[in-house]
This record gives C-alpha cells, structure tokens and sequence, in this order.
C-alpha cells in the first residue's frame, strides 16, 4: 500500500501518461507475438486481444519450413555481418591514418568523408543502382554489401577520428622506439585502445544493415538473396490466408535485433545516439 | 617521429581502400544525380541534355505538389509528436526518484530496433478495416466508429505518419535523456532553492540549455520525414491514387518503375535543396546563441 502511495505522490498524472505511452509502445508487440501463436479464428473473431488460447507453435514451424524464412534470414546475416566486418576495417584504418598520421592532405581528406554524412541515401538511388548494374554486381551479394559498406563509412569513421584524436601521442613515441614498426603499432597499441568504440560501432552497423530497407528494395530482385525486410514484404500476398504464420515469421525476424537490444540496452541506445555527438 | 608517422607507403594502405570506395559509391553518385537532373535519360542510352526542363515539368506536375504537402505534413507530424511526447517522457524518467525507469526506457525504446517492414505489417494488420485491432477497439469501447484508415487520401498520409512516429518516438527519447542527463544538477538545484517549481526548472533551465540536443532531433525529424520512403512503399504503396507520394516516392517511381531517370534524378536534386533548407532554417531558429557551462 505504502508503495502503491508513493507511486500515486510522485506526481501521479505524469505516471500514468508514462505507463500509458509505455503500454501504447509495447502493446502492439505482445499483439504481434500473441497472434503468431493464434490460428486465424482466434485472431479475428474470438480472442483477437488477449493471449492465445491455445499455443499453436506450429505456426513457427510453417513460416520457418514452408515459406523462404531461412533464406532471408541467413542472407540478413551474411549481409550483416560482411557489412560490419568490410565498413569497420576500412574505417578504422582510414581514421587512424586521419588523426594520428602526418601527411598533407590530412584535414582534407577528413572533411571530404565528412559530406556522406549529410547526404540521405535515397538521394543517390538512381546513380547507385546504375553503378551497381555496370559494375555487373546487380543481384549478387555484393549488391547489398558493397553500398553498406560505403554509406557507413563516413559515420564510423568520424566516430572513431574522435577516439583516436583522444589518444595521446606519447603511446606511438615509444612504440617507434622500442623497433615497433606503424603496423605494429596500429594492431597491438592502438585498436585494444578503441575497443570500447569497436564495440559500439559492431552493433550500429549490425543493426542498420539487419533493418536496411530502401536500398534493398532496389537493388534486389532475386528471391534467393532477399533479406528479411524484402522477404517480409511479399509475404503479405502469400500468408493472406494464414495469418498467424505471418506472425511468426515476423516474430522471428525481430528476434535478433532485440535480443541483442535486451542483452547491450546501454549500448545499443549509446550506438544508436551517438551521432548527435557528431552531428550536432 | 616526422618520419614514423609520415610513413608513405603506411599511409597509402591506411587511406586509400576507404577513400576508393566512398568516391565511387557515395560521392560520385551525388554528382551524377545533379549531372542527370538535366537530361531526358532512360538508364540504359547517353540521354540528351535539356537543361532545367525537368524541373520545370516537375513544377507543373501535380503529383510534385502532392509530394512536397505530404512531405511538410509527415514531417510536421513527426517532428510534433515524437520531440513532444519524447521531451515528457525523457524529462519524467531522467527524474531519479521515478519508480520503474528502467522498464519504461525498455518499452519506449524497443519499437526503434524492429525492421521497418515489421512495424508497417504490424500496423497494417491494426488499421486492417475488418480485423483491424484499432476498429475492435472501438467496437470493445460501445463505440460506432469504423474508418478504413488508409484507403481514404486525406487520412492516410497521417495515419502513415503515425507509424513512423510511433516506431522512432524512443529514438528521440534517448536522444533528449542524453541531453538532460548532461545538464549539470547544480542548476536544477539553484532553481529548486529560488522556490522554482519542477515544471518552471524544466522550461525555463533544461529546455534551453538542451538547445544543441533540441537542434539535432529537429534536423533528424524533419529530413526523415521529407525523405519518408519506406512507410508508404509498404502500407499504400503511394495510394489511392498517389495520395500518399513524397519526393523519394516520386523519384522511385519516376526512375524504377517508368524508366525515366532524369525526370527522377531532378527529384532527388529538389529532395536535397529541401533537407539542405531545412536544415539552415532549423540551425537559424534554434541555438542562435551558443549557451556554455
């Protein structure tokens, strides 16, 4: 009671709007997973709120046996995790050379990376799906990979210039006189360093790419190399009769995504905010 | 030193594969969608130079309008309603003494991780006419109200924009607890000794010390809603009729599906020069003065 009180003193209307938005954001989720366990019935006509009657998990065996969804999935992940390995170490290498190396056109070549950051991608769709088609990519993955990789370079790259900037030189100094060579310095000085950064930038661009919709939607045509934002899409035609496997298999698409948000909550937040740092 | 670190070949090898890339996938395709705007292309041929005439057809074609409304109203909407509603949520839970703020922040934030395409199927589902979770709701409530939400024009731009604000409102709330959070406490105090209540500190302190953060979620919300894509392509696909296009709506359809490249490439150009816009003008109104401590 005593808590329930307190509760009620902490500026109560606020609260509730608060429990209320909360229910507002949440809600539709619940919704979603309730009803990829439901059959069409339960969905429409006599439990179409609350939580199934039944559970009716061979919804999932459907969405996951009959239809692409192990396709799509491994294709977001193929996708995914090439992106974050080709755009971390290109960026990385870059910004370490940017902030931390002495040549010229230094500032320049900083700033010049920095304009991808204002340019929105669906600007250069047209130009980018020529590009794609000449290079004769068109319908592999490299499609997908190649262009991720480069939209991500400019943020990732800004955000780590400032972690390297951060380090003090001193570090490179005796590096080059214990015999280090800069290569040596690079792996076993100066990326244990950034880890902290790595880290946040492995999940932004995993994240990014996992959800990338507009770029996929015209560079792929291929069923076979569909990704789970694309294969979802198509479904609606198939599943129209089966409503509770569509769930399913949107259930599973946002699994990964939100696992991983549950396990890093700080650090998907801090990933995904990170660029009002830069861009601000 | 000088030498060690103006290692030439080290650098070659740091700079260049990044460089490489962007150029050709980043920035040369920016130059390309200005160079095209003036053309009559289709992709495949040289195309012929014209000028400015796309632009000029794109001024007399109505679909354009359609385009920048549905654009300024996506934006207005987004920008309201998640800076408003995130503002109240991130002031609320950035208070200590806020019972549950842990799940709060893990329920407003969770709709940002999804795919857009399973927030748009989701939300399809509930302004469904006949299944829909948002006319049984009515129905539960005793009350005689059905709306197909999206098949009438007027409505369905805004119900389009509900999605998009309902899916990045947690963005914009972690975004300004951030910026809360850095406002140092000892202000707050202050106020709170001056007899200010919780909700004049907020106002007249946090708020305007937040310029910067309040800037940034301006600059986000409004060029995301003028390149809104994604929502439309899923839920309406531009319908009914093109009720629902936007700029990069046109510019798909214009390039990807009539094969006129050029008349799309003038407007992404029109795209650009908006955000470009809009951007100045937000950077003009807020944060005139840079407020430091």
């Amino acid at each position: 009671m005593t808590r329930f009180k307190k509760l009620l003193n902490n500026n109560w209307p606020v609260a509730c709007f608060m429990w209320l938005y909360a229910l507002l954001s949440v809600y539709p989720l619940v919704w979603m997973i309730f009803y990829s366990l439901k059959n069409n019935d339960e969905i429409f006509v006599s439990n179409p709120f609350g939580f199934p009657t039944h559970l009716r998990f061979e919804n999932y065996v459907d969405a996951w046996s009959k239809y692409n969804v192990p396709v799509y999935f491994s294709n977001s992940l193929i996708v995914a995790i090439a992106t974050v390995i080709g755009a971390i170490t290109l960026s990385v290498m870059f910004s370490f050379a940017a902030a931390r190396l002495q040549w010229r056109f230094r500032g320049i070549a900083h700033t010049y990376m920095m304009i991808g950051m204002f340019i929105p991608i669906q600007v250069i769709m047209i130009p980018l799906a020529i590009l794609v088609r000449d290079f004769h990519i068109a319908n592999t993955y490299g499609a997908l990979i190649i262009p991720y990789i480069a939209f991500n370079l400019s943020f990732t790259s800004i955000v780590f210039y400032g972690f390297f900037r951060s380090i003090p030189v001193d570090l490179e100094e005796s590096a080059c006189i214990d015999g280090a060579s800069i290569y040596r310095t690079f792996f076993s000085i100066m990326l244990p360093i950034i880890k902290p950064a790595l880290a946040t930038m492995v999940i932004f661009i995993f994240l990014n790419s996992w959800n990338e919709f507009t770029m996929a939607v015209i560079l792929i045509t291929k069923e076979s190399l569909k990704t789970l934002p694309l294969g979802l899409l198509f479904f609606q035609g198939q599943f129209t009769t089966n409503w509770g496997a569509m769930g399913a298999a949107m259930t599973i698409a946002s699994l990964p995504t939100v696992l991983i948000y549950m396990l890093f909550s700080e650090q998907v937040e801090n990933a995904l905010t990170v660029g009002s740092a830069v861009k601000g | 030193m000088r030498k060690y670190l103006g290692n030439k070949t080290a650098i070659a090898i740091f700079t260049l594969p990044a460089l490489l890339l962007y150029t050709i996938m980043v920035f040369y395709p920016i130059m390309q969608t200005f160079f095209r705007s003036m053309f009559e292309w289709d992709g495949l041929s040289a195309g012929t130079f014209i000028w400015f005439d796309n632009y000029k057809e794109l001024l007399n074609d109505s679909v354009f309008h359609t385009a920048i409304y549905n654009g300024l109203i996506f934006a207005a909407i987004i920008t309201v309603t998640q800076i408003g509603i995130g503002s109240i949520l991130a002031f609320a839970v950035s208070d200590v003494s806020f019972k549950g703020r842990k799940i709060l922040r893990i329920s407003f934030f969770i709709p940002v991780v999804l795919s857009i395409t399973v927030v748009c199927q989701l939300w399809l589902s509930i302004y469904n006419s006949e299944y829909g979770l948002m006319n049984k709701l009515f129905d539960m409530l005793g009350i005689q109200y059905h709306q197909d939400w999206l098949s009438s024009g007027k409505s369905a731009i805004v119900a389009i924009a509900f999605v998009n604000a309902w899916q990045y409102m947690g963005y914009h709330f972690a975004l300004l607890l951030a910026g809360a959070k850095s406002v140092p406490e000892q202000y707050m105090e202050a106020a709170r000794i001056d007899g200010a209540t919780k909700l004049q500190a907020i106002v007249k302190i946090t708020i305007p010390m937040m310029a910067e953060t309040y800037k940034f979620c301006m600059v986000f919300a409004v060029t995301g809603g003028l390149n809104a894509f994604a929502n439309m392509y899923i839920m309406t696909s531009g319908g009914p009729g093109t009720s629902t296009y936007t700029l990069t709506y046109l510019m798909y359809r214009s390039a990807f599906r009539v094969g006129e490249f050029g008349y799309g490439s003038a407007a992404a150009a029109v795209l650009v020069i908006e955000c470009l816009l809009a951007t100045l003008i937000i950077n003009r109104l807020v944060a005139r003065e840079r407020i430091s401590y």
